[in-house]
């Protein structure tokens, strides 16, 4: 029984096929709503009101043309989208959504699972670069080089962000990081600053405008993915898709007192808290226009990590101060 | 200059419970207005053959060939594949006898199929005869 | 660092035409650029040789869509100036509202460029949507959004009802409104400010040096507009000001078109306002007498300079094209140099290129040698196609 739960877990729910729809409708959504920001209409005929383009995009990439650069390393270049997908993927796995016992650590939910999960959310960084490295066409290395000056920008806040709620709950397990603010939501409000460098730190990760910076289109053609077609570009597609949901879902996770109840309740918690968090980088995406890379790392250290740090320092008063009067 | 962080935001926001400003084209049309230049049309029964549509026309799209000299009847070609709708040819024609209408969705898959031919006589009685192939 | 030399173009998602910059950069700057031009070529001067003044009227609207009604005014007031033809007032000040409709055209669908270049696609989004109520309002007026074909030998080809001028009126007052917002964003949003102002620096004796034109020019603090100084159709009789910036940066063109916007308002309305009755054209001669003559209108883009020497027949013996894109080019290579690779696309797009305007010429350059030659056709197909064919054999 457990072991059909565990697969169920794996493939099913909230493995593969929930974060391969869910990931697709939430591309529908950033797109639509996008669309309305601008007074568009946005995807309008596949499906009802256009929901099924994002899936009917991957599909028409799986049969196009693939091409690989006659330079390029054969083998990383093609194993790279593969990779990256499994490791989005990996990470989705360790959001406390179903089937999780608080009291009890399972292979998905333990103590430092949090530092998993920013750990595997720092490798698609990784796989990009490598992305653009190994395509050998000079728009790609450069792009490569931007997803890698980038990272230095928006790594540290994006931790110090998350982390620092887990500093006030006293754990590293994101199901009892849930949990305790389940009890104690209050506590959230001195989360705020955090919460917002967390999302715009999430916004550098999934290099969206303002931070599109390593595939500005119009600098440097497709950046990383200047070389790449067909079934591999659609998995980099599926990828940054499924980053965006889990990266979401983590800051729904920290910051909004994760996904609380039953089976349907969590599920629907889910989903709008994650819709929620997908909104505001809709905002910040529709509202700004992209930045250069050496205005980025300025940014991100003169603005986002003093931010983080003293989002840090408020978690330790609370924690210090405010935590033993309550008590 | 003052810079103001998310400045655009309002208006995004007011925008998105508005209507869009997109029109699904090939549901709905947008109304060219009157004097819209589309495609040059004859009227048979007006033209003189004096041809100054022909010796004007930017684009070489009119032709007018005679079929009988006796009988006077005349053969004009218009090439809509070559017509860059300036409407000089309305302008240029004495008699009023060529005008533009207001189709703007004229593509087809030949450029064979945007031929208009008319086969007309300049006595008024025959009779006149305007198809299009 | 090592300097490497990288292509934008001919084919890039920044350039909508085809036009080959070569950048020599180390790191992220750049320290030399190269322009390359010919890609789009299309003996539009030749041809004009081979047909009748009312036909060259079309022909010319077509080197350019956006500025198509620039090069047919230019065109047609040198023919005007061969035959000696006096255009009626009204039909004059008609030329000119649609000249200014033009410009806000214009000036609205670079602003939408330049947003997009910049990564901001919103503000690209909603001018290019504000756009569509001037483009409807030519569209009123002219019978078509793109070649107006309002211009003929002699003055304009359609008059302005009582009802088109209140429509006129009506979106003018809706596009000021819209256009001193972006003028508010477009000077306040911190990462679009922070993209253009420092950018692409031309200072002003650089810009007088290289011989730039238009908002270029003026957004380096020079008060140079041929509206201004050399004022052709009714532009003596209107009142407005030459809008000048003296930040000499992409910023300083940004703001140069935003307050051309405003003043190109004033000027429709007080061209509706004051359109004086009588007739808008006279007849002119098929052949036009013998002699030769410039002539000089201030396009969207700059300086347009249209040159037409007739031999006394119906069809011009010479007619030479300069298009304002042509003349900002080099001004372009100063604004690169010491720039980031990021941005190009703004500076490029910043002279508000227009590719096939300026492609006036082709010449041949031998790339072994590095010879220039003058060729006819035939030796061309001898020389390079015939070689080709021996080649795969």
């Amino acid at each position: 029984m457990s072991i059909l739960k565990s697969l169920i877990y794996l493939l099913i729910y909230p493995g593969l096929l929930f974060l391969f729809v869910y990931s697709t409708f939430c591309e529908w959504f950033d797109r639509k709503l996008y669309a309305r920001l601008q007074n568009r209409v946005g995807p309008a005929y596949t499906g009802r009101a256009g929901i099924l383009q994002p899936v009917a995009d991957f599909f028409k990439l799986l049969f196009k043309e693939d091409i690989i650069p006659e330079r390029a390393d054969r083998v990383i270049f093609s194993s790279l989208p593969v990779v990256g997908l499994a490791i989005v993927l990996t990470a989705g796995l360790y959001l406390p959504l179903w089937n999780i016992d608080v009291s009890i650590p399972s292979y998905n939910s333990f103590q430092g699972d949090i530092i998993v999960v920013l750990y595997l959310l720092s490798l698609p960084t990784l796989i990009f670069f490598l992305a653009g490295w190994h395509s050998t066409n000079f728009f790609s290395t450069l792009g490569g080089v931007r997803v890698l000056t980038m990272l230095f920008g928006y790594e540290v806040p994006l931790f110090l962000a998350i982390l620092s709620p887990a500093i006030v709950a006293d754990s590293w397990r994101l199901a009892e990081i849930a949990d305790f603010y389940q009890k104690c939501p209050f506590l959230l409000l001195f989360q705020l600053t955090g919460f917002f460098v967390a999302v715009i730190a999430l916004q550098a990760k999934l290099e969206r405008t303002p931070f599109d910076i390593p595939h500005a289109e119009t600098e440097i053609v497709g950046g990383t993915f200047t070389e790449y077609s067909g079934k591999k570009l659609a998995f980099f597609r599926l990828m940054t898709d499924i980053e965006m949901v889990v990266g979401s879902g983590l800051i729904a996770t920290v910051f909004m007192a994760g996904f609380p109840g039953n089976a349907f309740v969590s599920f629907v918690n889910f989903i709008i808290k994650t819709l929620i968090v997908i909104s505001i980088l809709s905002l910040i995406r529709a509202a700004c226009s992209r930045i250069r890379i050496d205005q980025m790392v300025n940014f991100s250290w003169k603005w986002l990590t003093p931010l983080a740090v003293m989002q840090l320092f408020i978690s330790i008063l609370v924690k210090g101060v405010f935590w033993r009067i309550l008590q | 200059m003052k810079l103001k962080p998310a400045a655009f935001i309002p208006e995004l926001l007011r925008h998105i419970f508005k209507k869009p400003a997109t029109v699904r084209y090939p549901f709905e049309k947008l109304k060219v207005p009157d004097d819209f230049r589309g495609t040059p049309v004859l009227k048979p029964e007006l033209c003189i053959v004096c041809r100054s549509c022909v010796r004007d026309c930017p684009a070489f799209a009119i032709e007018i060939t005679t079929l009988s000299e006796e009988e006077k009847k005349y053969k004009m070609t218009i090439h809509n594949d070559r017509c860059i709708h300036c409407a000089q040819c309305v302008e240029s024609c004495p008699t009023k006898a060529l005008f533009m209408d207001t189709e703007f969705e004229i593509a087809t898959d030949s450029r064979l199929k945007l031929k208009a031919e008319y086969i007309y006589s300049r006595q008024k009685k025959t009779d006149q005869k305007s198809q299009q192939t | 660092m090592k300097k490497i030399t990288i292509p934008i173009g001919p084919q890039h998602p920044a350039l909508k035409e085809p036009i080959s910059l070569r950048m020599t950069i180390e790191g992220e700057v750049i320290k030399d650029a190269d322009i390359r031009l010919g890609y789009n070529h299309r003996g539009i001067e030749k041809l004009a040789e081979s047909k009748t003044y009312i036909q060259n009227i079309y022909l010319m609207e077509r080197i350019c869509g956006i500025c198509s009604h620039s090069h047919t005014t230019c065109y047609v007031q040198a023919v005007e100036a061969l035959c000696g033809l006096e255009v009626p007032k009204r039909g004059l000040y008609i030329r000119t509202l649609v000249s200014e409709l033009e410009r806000i055209h214009s000036h609205l669908l670079w602003l939408g460029v330049a947003a997009h270049e910049a990564g901001f696609d919103s503000l690209f989004m909603y001018t290019w949507r504000d756009r569509e109520v001037v483009m409807d309002l030519l569209e009123i007026i002219s019978g078509n959004r793109v070649h107006y074909a309002i211009n003929t030998i002699g003055g304009v080809r359609r008059d302005i009802s009582e009802q088109q001028k209140e429509k006129i009126l009506e979106g003018i007052e809706f596009l000021r409104k819209r256009t001193e917002y972006y003028t508010n964003l477009g000077t306040t949003e911190p990462t679009f400010v922070a993209r253009i102002s420092g950018v692409g620096k031309l200072p002003k004796e650089k810009a007088i040096e290289l011989c730039a034109v238009g908002p270029t020019l003026r957004a380096s603090d020079v008060a140079s507009d041929i509206r201004k100084d050399d004022p052709y159709a009714v532009y003596d009789e209107i009142p407005f000001d030459v809008c000048t910036a003296d930040t000499c940066d992409v910023l300083g063109r940004v703001v140069v078109r935003v307050k051309e916007l405003i003043e190109s308002y004033k000027i429709v309305e007080f061209v509706i306002k004051n359109l004086p009755a009588g007739e808008i054209k006279i007849k002119a001669p098929r052949k036009v007498p013998e002699g030769e003559t410039v002539s000089r209108y201030e396009a969207p883009r700059g300086e347009n300079i249209h040159y037409v020497k007739s031999n006394g027949t119906d069809k011009p013996e010479r007619l030479k094209v300069r298009a304002p894109t042509l003349a900002n080019y080099p001004a372009t290579i100063e604004m690169l140099k010491n720039g980031f690779v990021a941005d190009i696309p703004l500076i490029f797009a910043a002279i508000d290129p227009c590719i096939c305007c300026a492609e006036r010429v082709v010449e041949l350059i031998d790339v072994k040698s590095g010879r220039s030659d003058i060729m006819t056709f035939s030796e061309i197909k001898r020389k390079y196609f015939c070689e080709k064919k021996r080649e795969t054999l």
